[in-house]
């Protein structure tokens, strides 16, 4: 399997290119991309001056570390085109990110912002294994998100035939799968599940529809919860990496050898891993926070932006000959850490839990609440109707077994409460998994 | 002689009952006898019902939780000591009542441990087992 793999490039030359050649253009579009900002943007130059440092300054990459970091609230203060390095008549389009709170976060884009953007989704659908001949099928949403036309423009450019039939609307997506042959999903992986659900309930036949590859992105997917998706909707799932802040999808992608790691695009994107806490680079392989500058950026010049993922970054050779380095599926955010009783936790961490439970649903809800003064932690499962038994012992039997196993991976012990079947909200952008309704001191 | 009853798993919020029975309504489903119990935070309703497979199928196109269980019903004259005296025969074969609840009328479903032993044990005593034909017509 892999050897067919190999080959199967959208940009074999870049894609393969030794170490050191990768270096190289990284520190020559670097210093190129900060002599950008630099003149351009005023914003950059009083930081620059600020930190004393001048483009001049970087002269390896190491030298990066001179330089500002900038992060959402960066982008919020010069809210909406204060970073903007090219005329705003050379801007041809805008994105902004689905951020929850406050304003939103724009970005711009000028032709060739475009351009390479839409090469970088191409790269990694094809790693996907999609190929030109594929027809795909968009149950992303368009709009100000950068998901769906970013995979558009990606899928579009490799050749493919894209279905633009955008987010909702469970039945017509059944319907299109069945009378367009679509062969490739793009969706949230919730609204995947959902979709498999639907379609089970309506007697749609997952194991001989033409389905094969789904390339899901826009919210975390466990591992239980992909296993869960290419069980049911027989095809392979695979993830992507991207953030609209310095640009959208395809920073980075998952190839068919090495399963659950990104590669970047590193000839498009330099990025460190560090410490959050500290701010200190970290060495190769350790996780923390990834960071990331774009290289070849016109109209939004982004410097080290803090992507808040925790990620481990190799760049030890790959099975399917790629030779840019990849980052470990992200699982945790620095936001989303919980702090309970003083002990750090990640939803995913209970995701992990549940779906190796027989009888439960994946999904599920997290609250939070204090009794006491102290910190109490409530998780809703839902219950598959074949774990049902007609007796209060079998079902308590059952509950405890939930904390049991909960408590082993986290450490703490959770209320767990049944729910009933499809009681838990399925959404389908970011799910809104956790409610925090403790005090704030 | 063993009759069915259908269980279903409930939230403990306001209307989940309600809809269960709805759909019941909306099948033709006539209840002859149910339990509901909780546990604070969920429930399980139990049903007697006169077209027990029409029921099971509709809970399980709605996505339900449910399951089939085989209970007795006993219909007793309406006098004192009358369910003293089923209880006491159940007890003196060994076995173990689960739980009980009545129906329409003074009929009451028992489940118990070990149906087979405790229908045989009733059989032999003038006690009226009801089937599930006979719940069709009960008024």
């Amino acid at each position: 399997m892999i050897k067919n793999l190999q080959g199967n490039y959208f940009d074999p030359e870049i894609e393969t290119a030794p170490r050191e050649d990768i270096l190289r253009i990284q520190l020559e579009k670097l210093r190129h991309q900060v002599a950008w900002a630099f003149e351009r943007v005023p914003w950059y130059r009083e930081r620059f001056r600020d930190l004393g440092v001048k483009p001049e300054d970087i002269r390896s990459l190491e030298d990066v570390r001179l330089l500002p970091f900038t992060d959402k609230q960066t982008l919020r203060d010069t809210y909406p085109f204060g970073l903007c390095a090219i005329p705003l008549d050379s801007v041809v389009r805008l994105h902004s990110s689905s951020g929850t709170t406050g304003k939103p976060v724009v970005i711009g884009y000028s032709r060739r912002d475009l351009d390479v953007w839409s090469d970088c989704v191409a790269r990694m659908v094809m790693m996907a294994g999609v190929t030109p001949a594929d027809r795909v099928q968009m149950a992303f949403g368009y709009g100000m998100f950068t998901g769906g036309f970013g995979l558009h423009y990606g899928c579009e450019k490799l050749g493919c035939m894209i279905v633009p039939a955008g987010s909702g609307n469970t039945e017509r997506h059944l319907m299109m799968i069945g009378d367009y042959s679509t062969t490739v999903l793009i969706a949230t992986p919730s609204y995947a599940l959902h979709m498999c659900e639907v379609g089970e309930s309506l007697g749609f036949d997952w194991a001989s529809s033409s389905l094969r590859v789904g390339l899901f992105g826009g919210e975390p997917c466990t591992l239980g919860m992909r296993r869960e998706i290419e069980r049911r909707m027989h095809i392979i799932c695979t993830d992507n990496y991207g953030l609209t802040e310095v640009s959208g999808p395809g920073v980075g992608g998952e190839c068919l050898a090495a399963r659950d790691w990104n590669h970047i695009n590193e000839d498009h994107y330099l990025w460190e891993v560090i410490n959050p806490v500290t701010n200190e680079p970290l060495p190769e392989g350790q996780e923390g926070e990834l960071v990331l500058t774009p290289l070849s950026k016109e109209a939004f010049p982004v410097m080290r932006y803090r992507t808040r993922d925790l990620t481990r970054v190799t760049t030890g050779p790959c099975a399917c000959g790629r030779t840019h380095a990849r980052m470990s599926k992200v699982r945790a955010r620095t936001d989303d850490m919980l702090i309970v009783r003083g002990a750090n936790l990640f939803p995913s961490q209970v995701e992990d839990v549940l779906v190796g439970i027989q009888g439960l649903a994946p999904h599920y809800r997290i609250v939070l609440d204090n009794e006491a003064g102290m910190d109490r932690i409530t998780v809703m499962v839902e219950l598959l109707p074949d774990a049902f038994s007609d007796s209060f012992e079998q079902m308590d039997h059952f509950r405890q077994h939930v904390v049991d196993r909960l408590r082993q991976a986290l450490l703490i012990t959770p209320i767990v409460k049944l729910a009933e079947p499809g009681s838990i909200e399925r959404t389908v952008g970011k799910s809104k998994r956790v409610e925090d309704k403790r005090e704030k001191f | 002689m063993a009759v069915s009853q259908i269980s279903v798993f409930l939230e403990n919020r306001p209307g989940h009952l309600k809809k269960i029975l709805d759909a019941f309504e909306a099948a033709g489903v006539n209840v002859r006898g149910y339990s509901a119990s909780d546990t604070g935070d969920y429930g399980i309703a139990r049903f007697i019902l006169d077209k027990p497979d029409v029921a099971l199928d509709v809970l399980r196109k709605r996505g339900c939780a449910a399951t089939q269980a085989q209970v007795l019903c006993i219909r007793l004259p309406d006098k004192p000591g009358e369910l003293a005296r089923v209880m006491g025969i159940i007890a003196e074969a060994g076995i173990n009542v689960l739980y009980s609840y009545s129906l329409i009328s003074t009929i009451i479903a028992i489940h118990v441990d070990d149906t087979v032993s405790a229908e045989v044990a009733l059989q032999h005593q003038p006690i009226e087992l009801i089937s599930q034909e006979e719940l069709l017509e009960i008024l």
